[in-house]
């Protein structure tokens, strides 16, 4: 099976876990370099998130696991790259 | 990390979520003040009615301790717990997720438990170190003075809370002190004048 290198996630968070909290969760998972978390959006109780994580093995349930019991909710997973080596997508005349 | 510390770095944790140590500092104030207020009405109602058998002074002020304690953990257990468990379902409409089992969820629980204890504790507590002076009548001369001695620690303990919230407020600590004592003070006059 191919492992996950990248990870793109649209997120709903209660303020509290700050995303400071999240990112160093989900940044000690095994297999993953890196964690970039950035709000879009906030709201009274809750905040948007954008989850952008890059590793060598990728582990989607753990890392669903934490957001989840951080009092997150996954409501998209915008980007995914599997393989050897992370590409980025390809510009096509219809974009 | 040993186990010590990491329940040390969840207890801060929960504590950060549900901001257990701000409610705490102020039911742990409110709470002692009851108690001692409530325990002075108890010296002078038993003062002015003559009683002169510590025994019954003992009884009548344990009770109304245990009474204050189960009052305060049982209410503030019940209170925080619908209060917390209101704002748990109103932040999962918005997120849309169940949050009972995620940290947020766990610190309102401890939140409830630690504030209950807290609201239960101090007025017991207090309430029961005003009365020491009755457990060891033999070192006094009179009853009197055992009475006058339980006033004394129970004013001491007003300015002390005092002191508690002034430093809280970053107020004068004198003049907070003085406050508290002044409700002490009236309470023992006007118990006094009411035995007359």
């Amino acid at each position: 099976m191919g492992k996950t290198r990248r990870l793109v996630l649209d997120t709903l968070k209660p303020h509290e876990p700050s995303i400071i909290e999240m990112a160093d969760q989900l940044s000690e998972l095994y297999g993953i370099y890196a964690v970039n978390i950035s709000i879009y959006e906030m709201d009274r109780k809750v905040e948007n998130a954008k989850i952008t994580i890059e590793g060598e093995d990728i582990s989607y349930p753990i890392v669903l696991e934490i957001i989840n019991e951080m009092g997150g909710a996954v409501h998209s997973i915008d980007e995914v790259v599997c393989g050897k080596q992370i590409i980025d997508d390809s510009a096509t005349l219809q974009d | 990390m040993s186990p010590f510390r990491g329940m040390l770095q969840r207890i801060w944790e929960y504590d950060r979520l549900a901001n257990i140590s701000e409610i705490a500092r102020r039911y742990f104030a409110m709470n002692a003040f009851d108690g001692v207020l409530t325990i002075i009405g108890v010296l002078m109602g038993n003062l002015t009615a003559g009683v002169d058998n510590p025994k019954i002074v003992l009884s009548t002020g344990l009770a109304t301790s245990i009474a204050m304690g189960v009052s305060g953990l049982w209410g503030a257990y019940l209170t925080e717990t619908a209060e917390r468990k209101r704002d748990l379902v109103e932040l999962s409409s918005q997120t849309l997720t169940d949050l009972n089992d995620t940290r947020i969820g766990r610190a309102s629980r401890v939140a409830a438990v630690a504030v209950a204890l807290i609201d239960g504790l101090s007025p017991f507590l207090a309430a029961l170190i005003v009365l020491t002076p009755f457990f060891a009548t033999g070192l006094f001369p009179t009853l009197t003075w055992v009475y006058y001695t339980s006033l004394g620690i129970a004013l001491l303990i007003l300015f002390a809370l005092g002191l508690f919230l002034g430093h809280i407020s970053r107020g004068n600590l004198i003049i907070y002190g003085v406050k508290t004592v002044v409700a002490g003070i009236v309470s023992i006059i006007i118990s006094l004048l009411l035995g007359e």
